[in-house]
């Protein structure tokens, strides 16, 4: 069994802190980074559809400078895995994960790309047990699919790893609670 | 040479563009953190490694497409301005020098025509 699971190949990426790490600079760019994320038109599986609607206008991605959904790794720098990632797709996610330049960030979108969700059973042998098994991830959104309000939350959780502050007003049920 | 306010400006200029296109890749080069990878060089292939060499081998009928482009079309084009000034030439010599130009191109023709390249065969088998 351990053998089998050394088909896992773990990313070797490795990110190098700034030449010029001064700290305001790097404080203000942070700031520019989460308000104008770049995220990956990497969808696996129905997470992905959650991913579409959450582009259009009725959730409307835009309305927090996440928008510009690119086709290539070169461009992005924030990786949503939406969707199931099976043992043979696993090792393009980790090519495509390396392929991004640095500042780089991993949403794990949906119970799938979490844990495995109701495709991990015992005895399966195709899925990967949760993305963060191959490439480290940053923020995990749970929901079996999320839904696109929940994928705005991940946005605003990156935004707040990024800056130290959540940017937008609380739903009306978390102030209540 | 004097030295006016114009080659100052142009110079200025010069070197504002010159600052305008490398500050940016300066500043990203300082201020962003690096990545290092192993796949971070390979060619994108939405996460496929890549096969083959990218010099792959074509059909030499495009070849001859090219040449005959240039046996036919570019030599007319170049017949254009000569037409335009045809009429005010003085003597034969225009003539003669144009004999020559078409004679080469007419070379070129004369070598697809004996090469077989007008019945058009089929080079490439599916």
């Amino acid at each position: 069994m351990a053998a089998k699971s050394d088909l896992l190949k773990q990313t070797e990426a490795h990110i190098d802190p700034p030449i010029l790490n001064i700290k305001p600079v790097q404080q203000i760019l942070d700031l520019c980074r989460s308000m104008s994320f770049w995220p990956m038109t990497f969808g696996l599986a129905c997470c992905a559809i959650e991913m579409m609607a959450v582009g259009m206008a009725r959730f409307d991605i835009a309305r927090f400078g996440a928008e510009a959904f690119r086709p290539s790794p070169r461009q992005s720098d924030l990786l949503i895995v939406a969707g199931t990632v099976s043992k043979k797709m696993a090792p393009a996610v980790v090519r495509l994960y390396e392929q991004m330049p640095a500042p780089k960030w991993v949403m794990a979108l949906g119970n799938c790309a979490i844990s495995g969700g109701p495709f991990y059973f015992e005895g399966q042998y195709g899925i990967v047990a949760g993305v963060d098994k191959i490439i480290p991830v940053d923020v995990y959104v749970p929901g079996c699919p999320p839904r696109p309000e929940g994928l705005l939350e991940g946005i605003f959780e990156l935004q707040k790893k990024l800056t130290g502050r959540r940017w937008w007003p609380e739903s009306r049920e978390d102030k209540s609670a | 040479m004097q030295f006016t306010w114009l080659n100052l400006a142009i110079i200025v200029f010069l070197a504002a563009g010159t600052l305008l296109g490398a500050m940016p890749l300066i500043g990203a080069t300082l201020l962003a953190p690096r990545s290092r990878a192993k796949d971070l060089g390979l060619p994108y292939e939405c996460g496929i490694p890549p096969h083959g060499a990218a010099r792959v081998r074509f059909g030499i009928n495009y070849y001859f497409y090219a040449l005959l482009f240039l046996a036919f079309d570019v030599d007319v084009l170049y017949l254009f301005p000569v037409a335009a000034f045809y009429p005010a030439s003085p003597g034969w010599a225009v003539f003669w020098e144009l004999m020559i130009f078409i004679g080469i191109l007419a070379l070129a023709v004369i070598y697809f025509w004996r090469k077989g390249v007008f019945t058009w065969p089929r080079k490439v088998t599916f």
